[in-house]
């Protein structure tokens, strides 16, 4: 057991962001240098933010964070014609919820995820899961930055 | 003489409006049966309820849900609908959580993300 993530668990969060935009849109997303977050945030930079929460062996968080323009996209590609603050909401949620249930691929059953919280970026104070640093993945999909912000650590 | 056949009857069932909306759309592929949508679930509550008044023929679950998981979804309508098809359509990618939904009742898994072919081909084989 590792308390904190490695090199290769960060990896297994690249390719499932890869992987997802792939899928899902045809397009890929062009990934950047995963930096540890040394100050502990912010977690939240964009409008829409879903957070899942882990449990089980694991303990922290997983927050998928983007601007709207980028959601829209999401939305138009996957025949969405409605794009409501609820929609967009859905589709982040959605999204954060995937990426972290592929990673169950290498952490397996024991990374225990739950539904999305959508957080508000303007008036959420969110209180850390986990005692380690965060990482961030920043990315860009369609020419919009995205963020996934990994804070995990054994249980 | 004319024989017909009465479309299939399926319920969605995932917390994403926008997933149940698309799975919606791709049910009327010319690829697959007729099938008609007898009714969409938000979680596994009212999935359960809904099962029960529209016995639907083929079925669409989401494992993450509020409320009641999936799981828990599945293992209760293969008590009173043993002849539903259900696809599992979640994006837990490990072995044992799929296994384990497979024990419970369900007849095949599709891992999310999924793309339309995916999807489709998923649907023609439970089908099948």
């Amino acid at each position: 057991m590792h308390p904190q993530l490695r090199p290769q668990d960060i990896e297994v969060f690249t390719e499932t962001i890869c992987h997802y935009f792939l899928a899902s849109t045809g397009e890929a997303a062009v990934i950047r240098s995963a930096y540890l977050l040394e100050q502990g945030g912010p977690i939240l930079w964009n409008e829409f933010n879903g957070l899942i929460e882990v449990s089980g062996d694991y303990l922290g968080s997983i927050c998928f964070s983007a601007p709207r323009a980028l959601l829209s996209h999401v939305l138009l590609k996957s025949g969405e014609s409605v794009f409501t603050d609820e929609r967009h909401g859905d589709i982040v949620g959605e999204i954060a919820n995937t990426l972290a249930g592929r990673a169950r691929r290498h952490f397996g059953e024991g990374l225990g995820i739950s539904t999305p919280q959508l957080l508000d970026y303007s008036i959420t104070t969110f209180q850390p899961l986990a005692h380690s640093l965060p990482y961030a993945i920043p990315f860009l999909w369609h020419g919009y930055e995205a963020n996934l912000v990994i804070h995990l650590e054994t249980a | 003489m004319t024989t017909s056949t009465r479309p299939l009857n399926i319920m969605i069932v995932d917390d994403s409006t926008v997933i149940r909306n698309r799975i919606s759309r791709l049910i009327s592929n010319p690829q697959l049966p007729p099938i008609q949508i007898s009714g969409l679930a938000g979680n596994g509550e009212i999935a359960l309820l809904m099962a029960r008044e529209k016995r639907p023929d083929l079925i669409t679950m989401d494992l993450t849900m509020p409320n009641m998981d999936g799981e828990a979804c599945i293992e209760a309508i293969a008590q009173f609908l043993p002849n539903a098809k259900i696809l599992v359509v979640s994006a837990l990618a490990d072995k044992a959580t799929a296994l384990r939904a497979i024990m419970k009742g369900a007849h095949g898994f599709l891992h999310k993300p999924f793309t339309d072919k995916e999807l489709i081909d998923s649907l023609c084989e439970l089908i099948d």
